[in-house]
This record gives structure tokens, C-alpha cells and sequence, in this order.
């Protein structure tokens, strides 16, 4: 077992942290290679970004030196694309709809949507739930904290 | 010091201004209670309605949400061994098993008693060190405000609980984030890919994205916590005299080192709460008890980070450098309401600084009177599965991150953020060194900047000035430790190796 966890198919997964950072320091350091510089006593806008990205690439190589010589890593955690793409989904619905339609209908599809990542729970109950909740964010956001926000868009 | 403290007091107690304490407390103890929903998130939905407040009201109940989620934070940890905030994850490991010896009612009670006297130690403290600091810190040039700075984000990385050389890499990209925007000496636009980054990142984005958001992609498709049982006998509260003999040490010892890690910038409560544990096991003479329910190993944790959570203000009130991402949003709010944080704070607007002081105090006594008698309303609300909280969850913080700048690409970027901090947590990245960067890196980079300018380049005037040389040698004595601590952690592990094969 202890060999297999060295093998071929395993260095990429134990450097991608490393490498990640590695691609964001270069990154910084591609975008940022033309921003004027200037001297130490004199520094330009462009001087820092590029002393920190100059440092998150030497830290990423130590880093996927240590992850591949290291002996044994955790996992990462199996990635939960159910919440991930349902979560996702209710914002990016709650940010597009906010200016078009107004607080009200873009609370109560961002809940319905984002409800179900959850398994199990049920068409009516995501309903009564969707709608209790969007009558008590109405209550709290536009009621009590009086936020600047439109509740239907044609209304306001 | 005591008359502006009694000034102070005079301040809070007048009904208008109680009020918001009041509030501020018991919306803390609230979303300390229920996981999920931390400090930040109420804090940036409350931003808004600041505008209507005079600052010394805001700051009032800002605070009292800060350290009063700390309070409600261990609830949560003792009755369900689920962290209510970061702060209180050490909590679950003896303050869970009393509950599950069926004395819930004692630990809620000796976690409250705790956080009453650390929050009171820390208060003592701020007060004691309040003037003091506002003197050394009016003799703050640029070299001094760097060089706390690098003391500050060293400590957020080489202190703490996951991998040093991981967490420096966060603190890296935390900053590499703060880059974003108008270049604040020259205007000179960096990494700005769409028009709305040409203020910068939000920062309310990011921490919800980070710790909000991430945490519900984490959780919202788990299924194992469905309805939990919660037992809580209210007849036995009160400790015996040995256990509470056995108190005094842990919760004085744990709100000194909680004292001295909210005072430090980039260490808050939650490192606080970790060493605080880690101290009372070591020095023991029953480390075996720990994690059994061992009522020493509840108090050091919680007198730590309600004492950290109020020397916390310290660098926040005296010198504008905020320890934390909360301290960075509470600024935040200060300056929308046309105050700026720093030494000249206590000079010029004194019935405001020593008024937040004093109405920590006040919060305190309010939070330990109300915990107990309020015990049942939590258990209530921690009885109400997850399932259906996070879509509500969900939706303060769209509409947070929405009213904050009513920008639409703060919503999206929010998501990103909480999609960036799911995948670290998968990969063993955390998360509070990004924000700690993100932060105080922008303070870094002016102040080190001007250094360099003012001293032509001359790196000694670190060492030459007074305040900043002190600064100096806490940051090696920091690093040394560090490296001789990971030595010894290496030997350690070789040794029982060694062992093994002979």
C-alpha cells in the first residue's frame, strides 16, 4: 500500500496545493510585469506585487517538494457537488434577480433553490418553507432594518 | 483612568445608548448559538443600519455582537459538539462529554462563569492598558506601524493549530487579494480585470464568502444531524466546592493568555482558546481527564477567548490596526460614521472611546444574566435541524453582502470566495490567515513603503528606533520559537521510531 501512495498517478494530486499556488504567484507576476516598479527608496505601485508574488512562488515550490517527498498526506475530502452546484445556484440567482425583480421574488427562488441540496426534503415543505421565510426576510430586511431595497421591482 | 472610566460609564447608562448594548449582546448570543452564522455575517447586515446611529451607539452594539457571539458560541459546542463561532471549537472537547454526562446545566453554567471572568479581565486590562498604549502609540511612525504589522501576520501563521508553512501561504494570497484595486500613494490601478474591483475586493465578500458560505457547501447535503436531543437538567448547575476550587487556576490562567493574544495583533480568540487548552493540559497533573469532561479543560478555553475578544480592541482603538476581521469591519464602521481609529481616537472623541469601553463592562454583567434564565430559548433554537437553517443563512448573507454595497458583483464574488474556501478546507488550506492578509497587508505595504522612502532604503532604522526594534525582537523571538518548536516536533516523531526498530 505504502508504495502505491508514491506512484506516478499520486504526484499530481499530492502537488496540486503547491501547484495552485504556484499558477496564482505567476499569475500575479505575468499580469502585474508591467506595472512600474520604481526603486526601494522610491517605490512604485508595481514593487510589492511583485515581491509577493515572487514569494508565493518560492513558498509553493517548497511546498510541492515537502507534499511529494512527504510521507503520508490526508485525502482531501470528497468534493459534495450536490450542495456545491444548489448553493451556487440560489446566489447566482438571488444576484440576478435582485435589481430586475426586487427582494421579495429573488429571496423566495434563491430558498426553493437552495433547498434542494438537501436530499430529502420534500415539493410541499420546500414550499411552506420558501414562503415563511420569505415573508420573514421581508419583515426583517424592509421592515425593522429598513434596507434600501426594492420588495417588487414595479413597486417601488 | 478611573474617572474617564466612570465618564464612560455615564455614557452607557443613559437608556438610549443601553439600549443598543442590549441589543448588540443578545443578537451576539444569538448568532453565537446557532452555527453557521458568525460576528461577520451579522455585523456587515447591521453596517447599513449604522448609518442612522451616532457612531458611539454603533460601535456599542457592534462590539456587544462580537463578544457576545462568544458567549453563544460555546452553547452550541457544549450541547450539540458543534462550534458556534471558530473561537469556541475547543470548547467541544471537554464542555460536549459533561453535557453527555447528563450535566449540561454545569457546564453551561461554569462556560458562562468563565467567559464572565475572562471578559472581565480583559476589560480590566483594556482599561489599565488604554492609556498607556495611546501614549506609546502617538510615537508611531511608519517603521513602528510595519514592523507590528509583520509581528501581527507572522504570528497569524506561525501560531496556531494547522501547517506553518501552509498558513504563510495564505497570509501571502490574503495580501496578494489586498493588492486589488487603486494603488492607495498613486492610483495606479492593479489587478483591476472589471471596473467594480477599482475599489478593491469587499471585504465583506470575503469573509462571508470564506467562512460563511464555504461552511455551507460543507454541510448543507449532510444528513447526520437530524433533530438532535438535547437534555438539560436545570437542578444541578452549580459546581461543587472542589470543582469549583479546581476553577480558579484554569480561567485565571486562560484569560491571561487569552489577554495577551487579543492584545497581539493577527492572534484572536480562537488561537487564544487553543493555547489556553493546550497550556492546562500540559501543565496538569491529569492531562488524562482531558477530553473526558474535565471542567478545567472548559473554563481555560472559554476565560481565554472572551478575555481575547476584549483586549482585542486594544490595537483597534489605540493604534486603528485591527487584529481581526471583525476589528477590520468594526473600523469599517467607525470611518462611515467620519471617525478614524488611531491614537488620536481617545484625545479627540473621549466620551466615545472610554463609552465603548465602559459598555463592555455593562455587556458582560448584561450576558452573564441573561445565559442562564435564556438557556431554554437556545436549546430551542439549536433543536431546529440544519436542513432548515442554511437556506435562511443563505439569504442574510446575499442580502448582507447585497445592502453592503448594494453591488450585485460583491453577491457573485461572495460565491467565489465561498467556493475558494471550500476547496482549501479540502486541501487543508485555512482560511483566517487570507482575511488577516487581506487586511492588514494594504497597512503593510503604505507604512513599509513610506519607511523606505523616509529612510532612504536603510533597513537598520528597524532596529535603530526604540518602539520598533521591541517590535523586532518579539517578531525573532516568534520565529526562533517556531523553528525550535518544529525541531522538537520532528525529534519527537523519531523517536518512537527509533524505539520501534530496536
Amino acid at each position: 500500500m505504502q508504495i502505491r501512495d508514491h506512484s506516478q498517478s499520486n504526484i499530481f494530486h499530492r502537488a496540486a496545493s503547491g501547484g495552485v499556488l504556484l499558477v496564482i504567484g505567476l499569475g500575479m507576476l505575468v499580469i502585474g510585469w508591467n506595472y512600474p516598479t520604481g526603486q526601494l527608496t522610491q517605490m512604485g505601485p508595481g514593487y510589492v506585487p511583485r515581491a509577493i508574488a515572487v514569494m508565493i512562488c518560492a513558498i509553493a515550490l517548497v511546498m510541492i517538494i515537502t507534499d511529494i517527498t512527504g510521507a503520508t498526506i490526508a485525502k482531501p475530502s470528497k468534493i459534495q457537488w450536490r450542495s456545491l452546484i444548489f448553493v451556487s445556484a440560489s446566489m447566482l440567482i438571488f444576484a440576478f434577480l435582485v435589481d430586475v425583480a426586487g427582494l421579495v421574488p429573488s429571496v423566495f427562488l434563491a430558498v426553493i433553490v437552495s433547498m434542494l441540496a438537501d436530499r430529502e426534503a420534500k415539493p410541499l415543505s420546500i414550499l411552506i418553507y420558501a414562503t415563511l421565510a420569505t415573508s420573514a426576510g421581508w419583515l426583517l430586511f424592509l421592515v425593522v432594518l429598513e434596507l434600501p431595497i426594492p420588495a417588487f421591482w414595479r413597486w417601488s | 483612568m478611573i474617572e474617564q472610566f466612570l465618564m464612560g460609564l455615564s455614557v452607557v447608562l443613559q437608556p438610549e445608548i443601553l439600549i443598543y448594548a442590549f441589543a448588540g449582546v443578545i443578537i451576539g448570543q444569538l448568532i453565537g448559538v446557532l452555527p453557521g452564522i458568525g460576528a461577520i455575517t451579522a455585523i456587515s447586515l447591521l453596517l447599513p443600519v449604522t448609518f442612522y446611529l451616532d457612531a458611539t451607539s454603533s460601535m456599542i452594539m457592534l462590539a456587544g455582537i462580537y463578544y457576545g457571539s462568544q458567549y453563544g458560541g460555546s452553547i452550541a459546542s457544549i450541547l450539540l459538539n458543534l462550534p458556534g463561532t471558530p473561537s469556541s471549537v475547543v470548547t467541544c472537547l471537554d464542555g460536549y462529554p459533561v453535557a453527555q454526562n447528563g450535566r449540561a446545566g454545569l457546564a453551561l453554567f461554569v462556560a458562562a462563569f468563565s467567559s464572565f471572568v475572562g471578559g472581565m479581565i480583559g476589560v480590566s486590562i483594556l482599561v489599565l492598558a488604554a492609556i498607556p498604549m495611546t501614549h506609546i502609540a502617538l510615537r508611531f511612525g511608519a517603521p513602528e506601524y510595519a514592523m507590528l504589522v509583520v509581528l501581527g501576520l507572522l504570528a497569524a501563521s506561525l501560531v496556531g493549530t494547522g501547517s506553518q508553512l501552509r498558513s504563510f501561504a495564505m497570509v501571502l494570497v490574503g495580501i496578494a487579494l489586498g493588492i486589488v484595486g487603486a494603488d492607495a500613494t498613486t492610483g495606479f490601478y492593479r489587478y483591476v480585470a472589471m471596473p467594480e474591483f477599482a475599489d478593491g475586493i469587499s471585504l465583506v465578500s470575503l469573509a462571508m464568502g470564506l467562512f460563511g458560505v464555504s461552511e455551507i457547501i460543507n454541510n448543507a447535503a449532510k444528513r447526520d444531524r437530524t433533530a438532535p436531543k438535547i437534555k438539560v437538567n436545570m437542578r444541578d448547575i452549580i459546581p461543587t466546592r472542589a470543582e469549583a476550587r479546581s476553577l480558579g487556576g484554569p480561567i485565571l490562567r486562560g484569560s491571561s493568555i487569552g489577554s495577551f493574544f487579543g492584545a497581539l495583533p493577527g492572534t484572536g480568540a480562537a488561537i487564544a482558546s487553543f493555547m489556553a487548552y493546550a497550556t492546562e493540559k500540559r501543565f496538569s497533573r491529569t492531562p488524562e481527564k482531558f477530553g473526558k469532561g474535565h471542567l478545567p479543560g472548559l473554563a481555560a478555553p472559554e476565560s481565554a477567548n472572551n478575555a481575547a475578544s476584549q483586549t482585542g480592541f486594544i490595537p483597534t482603538l489605540t493604534l486603528g490596526i485591527p487584529g481581526d476581521a471583525v476589528m477590520a469591519l468594526i473600523i469599517g464602521a467607525l470611518i462611515l460614521n467620519g471617525i478614524i481609529p488611531g491614537p488620536r481616537l481617545m484625545v479627540d472623541q473621549p466620551m466615545l472611546f472610554w463609552g465603548v469601553i465602559a459598555s463592555f463592562f455593562v455587556g458582560n454583567i448584561i450576558l452573564l444574566l441573561i445565559n442562564i434564565p435564556l438557556i431554554r430559548l437556545w436549546v430551542l433554537l439549536l433543536r431546529i435541524p440544519y436542513q432548515k437553517l442554511y437556506p435562511v443563512i443563505i439569504v442574510m448573507i446575499c442580502v448582507g453582502v447585497y445592502s453592503h454595497r448594494t453591488s450585485v458583483t460583491d453577491v457573485v464574488l461572495t460565491l467565489a470566495f465561498g467556493i475558494l474556501g471550500y476547496l482549501m478546507k479540502s486541501h487543508r488550506f485555512e482560511p483566517a490567515p487570507v482575511l488577516l492578509g487581506f487586511v492588514l497587508g494594504p497597512l503593510l505595504e503604505d507604512n513599509f513603503r513610506r519607511t523606505m522612502l523616509i529612510y532612504r532604503g536603510d533597513f537598520m532604522v528597524f532596529l535603530e528606533r526604540p518602539i520598533s526594534a521591541v517590535l523586532f525582537g518579539c517578531t525573532a523571538t516568534l520565529i526562533l520559537f517556531s523553528i525550535y518548536s518544529t525541531i522538537k516536533k520532528h525529534r519527537h516523531r523519531e523517536t518512537p521510531h527509533a524505539v520501534k526498530q530496536r
